[in-house]
């Protein structure tokens, strides 16, 4: 039996249940097939509170940016692991190939809480200099690859 | 710890994190039990020995051990387990006589010979890797009222007055003090102390009252504030201790407080409030008296050496400006860095390592979530954490 393929959510769908998850509290713009959605969140309470952007056009790809405090700053020198652009900070949040995330899922209930896990491993990483929070690297295709600091 | 803690405050999971700091440096259950066993064996041999000198001799912890109040001390791996060795009899005897006797005694077994080293006013006994017994001769101190005894000075020369387990029940009055707390939603110092009584021996208990956990933060502080210092320098445990369990007292009746973590600092500021300062033929003279027997100053080092108290003064702008310091903090690793600084990698390095395992554990598990206010929880009520796999360009 074929399981029923689940519909695909729309902006203006995505946006309304991002503006009533409290987890992602904050204020947004509906566009034409898009949206940005501004928010802060401090992944657990002994962590910063971090300003994020998410933005989100329909048939394409989250895109996930961390505005305040800057990461680079904080990484001091280090080329910060799991993102896309060092500035602006993109996130990496999950792996595209395996569909972990599709245009079905609600934004506030995959994106939102993967951020948290991020930054939660980002504050760790600051410490450590060891990603804990495994993934991969398309490059290299290694899990928990040990980054140096940059020269 | 961190994820299913159901409050959203940053102070009162600081207060669990030191609080599994200290409960970490502590003389585990099992190596108390341990002592226990060998002390009540040496307690024995040295009863039974025939020698008139030695009749009715008992011997009880005192110290750290018997307060609950251990610190694994840094650059070895025992720790100290203070006993006394008392004989309760009045007739006179030498210091120097007294703790022969014991030592000769001793050495007659074969299992304590090879155990055993002289020290200035005790004899002690080294179990390699576990722990050291101090056994410290005392007598019954006529003069005191209030159970007090007797102990050499440094010298072996003449009877000092002390009164250990005075000392022992006051510091309990003081530790079963209750706090008052605004909100009443931190308690994780006091949770499991409740409806404790005082114990005989110092049980294994998962969560101490705050009184013992701050004698211990200032201990573990000072350990690593002189780690690289004259060892001289270092304000001895007793007055750490002392000054710590008035301050409690006073700080506990005299105000409601927010969290613990904000009544820890408080403690810590009001410490030297409690150190007698008089001038004595033009000199600063310091006193820390112990209050359960007359004539016993805690302080009396500091009067010869005056640096020991500029020392302590110093050691405690220091633990009060780390306090405050982790009680401003944001981010965790500016707590963790803040911890290390002020106690030492190991510790801190244990319990962020559980930490991680934690989120590991609840994400691999699927329990993993996000609420409002607190963050990533393991909370039936939070957002899962659905499954993803970090990925991403890799840094150059």
């Amino acid at each position: 039996m074929i399981p029923n393929t689940p519909r695909l959510l729309t902006a203006a769908q995505q946006f309304v249940h991002l503006r009533h998850n409290a987890t992602c509290a904050g204020e947004g713009l509906l566009h034409a097939g898009g949206l940005i959605w501004h928010f802060s969140m401090r992944p657990t309470p002994l962590s910063r509170n971090y300003r994020v952007r998410l933005e989100y056009h329909q048939g394409l790809v989250p895109r996930v940016f961390v505005e305040d405090p800057d990461l680079v700053l904080l990484a001091d020198g280090r080329s910060i692991p799991h993102v896309y652009s060092q500035k602006p900070t993109r996130l990496c949040l999950y792996f595209p190939r395996a569909f972990e995330w599709q245009g079905w899922m609600r934004l506030d209930e995959t994106i939102v809480p993967w951020i948290a896990l991020w930054l939660f491993y980002f504050e760790e990483w600051l410490v450590s200099d060891d990603w804990k929070g495994g993934g991969e690297h398309p490059e290299v295709g290694v899990r928990r690859r040990p980054f140096g600091r940059r020269e | 710890m961190l994820l299913d803690h159901a409050g959203f405050d940053r102070k009162a999971r600081i207060v669990t994190i030191l609080d599994e700091m200290m409960g970490g440096l502590e003389i585990s259950p099992s190596q108390r039990e341990l002592a226990q066993q060998r002390y009540e064996a040496v307690g024995r041999w040295l009863a039974s020995s025939g020698v008139l000198m030695l009749r009715d001799l008992y011997i009880y912890l005192q110290g750290s051990t018997a307060l609950g109040t251990t610190v694994k001390p840094i650059g070895h791996n025992e720790h100290d387990v203070d006993l006394v060795a008392h004989r309760p009899s009045y007739e006179a005897v030498e210091p120097a006589v007294l703790k022969r006797a014991i030592g000769d005694r001793l050495r007659e077994n074969g299992n304590y010979a090879p155990l055993l080293e002289e020290m200035p006013r005790c004899w002690r006994l080294v179990y390699a890797n576990e722990f050291h017994m101090d056994i410290t001769p005392a007598i019954p101190n006529a003069q005191c009222s209030n159970g007090g005894e007797l102990v050499p000075d440094r010298a072996l020369r003449r009877w000092k007055t002390s009164n250990p387990k005075g000392y022992k029940r006051e510091f309990e009055r003081r530790a079963a003090l209750k706090p008052q707390f605004r909100l009443n939603k931190s308690l994780q110092f006091d949770a499991k102390r409740a409806d404790k009584n005082v114990e005989p021996y110092p049980v294994a208990t998962g969560f101490k009252g705050v009184l013992r956990r701050m004698v211990q933060i200032g201990k573990r502080h000072r350990d690593i504030h002189f780690v690289d210092l004259d060892p001289c320098l270092a304000p001895i445990s007793v007055i750490i201790t002392t000054l710590a369990a008035w301050s409690y007292e006073y700080c506990v009746a005299a105000k409601v407080y927010e969290s613990e973590l904000d009544l820890a600092c408080e403690v810590v500021r009001y410490m030297p409030a409690f150190i007698e300062e008089r001038s004595v033929d033009g000199r600063r003279q310091w006193f820390i008296w112990n209050d359960t027997t007359a004539g016993e100053n805690f302080a009396e080092k500091w009067n010869k050496h005056p640096e020991r108290a500029e020392a302590f003064f110093s050691w405690h702008q220091r633990l009060m400006a780390d306090l405050d310091a982790l009680n401003e903090v944001e981010g965790m690793d500016r707590l963790n860095k803040g911890l290390r600084d002020a106690f030492g990698a190991a510790p801190v390095d244990r319990v962020f390592g559980r930490i991680n395992e934690e989120v590991a554990t609840a994400r691999r598990s699927g329990l993993l979530g996000l609420a409002p206010a607190a963050g990533l929880s393991v909370a039936a009520t939070s957002v899962p954490v659905r499954a993803n796999t970090f990925f991403g360009a890799t840094p150059r």
